[in-house]
């Protein structure tokens, strides 16, 4: 009885997936689903994204090794050159409060020049994390979401130096930044 | 032979032409970006800062570097003692 119980339950359980199946396939090839960068997502879907995004980086960030002289001035030197090159466009600098990017890309990105949590994920004053989330995120960019993988000819060195720099650049001023990103002699060679 | 000097002529003009393009000064686009500025420095208010921070100890490094490179002849601070701290960075 308890078996033919199971089955006729079953029966049904499958039938139920095979129709969830094919209606997500039809939901899929149908182009209903509105893919332009203005139009956001339902509240949802968002949801599922973020928090798909933040427990993946945080399995494969939470090992990594911080190297112990990030407040160095030689990594902020190079750190801040090359954020002023690569970066400040996207996220931001004391002195700039929009650009294109920051109206048009959808997530919009993070304010880095900003001492506020990234797109409201608070790290609960974790610093270590977040840093290894940074060096994370830089290293390996974020699949559809505008942030490159900059790992490519970019070496670990260089990508701490970024680091280095994201964790003093919310207090600096705009002169401040002026000055430690504007590249000089000790940094040329490693312009883009 | 007329035809052969007149396609000789005319493939050096190009290639001198197409050579022309690029006979820029290597430095200018470094000159195009913008400047230190380490009279910005001078501005502020020192009696209110812990100069021990590494935000201003990279800026008086920074500024210290511009000013021993300013110092220095031009064929002396291409790739000077300064720039041998942080050069390396290969690609």
């Amino acid at each position: 009885m308890t078996a033919n119980k199971f089955l006729y339950y079953g029966k049904y359980l499958l039938i139920t997936a095979g129709i969830t199946m094919i209606g997500g396939v039809a939901f899929i090839f149908s182009g209903l689903y509105p893919m332009g960068a203005d139009v956001p997502h339902n509240s949802l879907t968002y949801w599922g994204l973020e928090t798909l995004r933040e427990r993946s980086i945080a399995r494969v960030a939470s090992d990594i090794e911080v190297p112990k002289d990030l407040d160095t001035s030689y990594r902020l030197l190079r750190g801040g050159a090359d954020y002023n090159d690569m970066c400040a466009d996207c996220h931001l600098t004391p002195s700039k409060k929009k650009s294109d990017f920051t109206l048009g890309l959808y997530p919009s990105p993070p304010n880095l020049s900003r001492n506020e949590n990234e797109n409201g994920h608070d790290h609960h004053g974790d610093k270590l994390y977040t840093q290894q989330r940074q060096f994370w995120i830089i290293k390996h960019g974020i699949k559809a979401s505008g942030m490159p993988a900059w790992a490519p000819g970019h070496d670990d060195e260089r990508i701490w130096d970024m680091v280095a720099f994201l964790k003093r650049l919310p207090e600096l001023s705009p002169e401040e930044y002026q000055i430690l990103t504007t590249r000089s002699d000790s940094t040329k060679g490693h312009e883009h | 032979m007329k035809t052969k000097t007149l396609t000789f002529i005319t493939a050096f003009s190009t290639l001198a032409f197409t050579l022309l393009a690029h006979a820029h000064d290597p430095k200018k686009p470094m000159q195009d970006t913008e400047r230190l500025d380490c009279t910005l420095m001078e501005k502020m208010d020192h009696s209110k800062m812990d100069m021990e921070t590494p935000v201003r100890q990279a800026m008086i490094q920074q500024c210290m570097n511009t000013m021993n490179n300013d110092k220095k002849p031009e064929s002396e601070s291409e790739g000077g003692s300064n720039g041998d701290e942080l050069a390396g960075h290969k690609h």
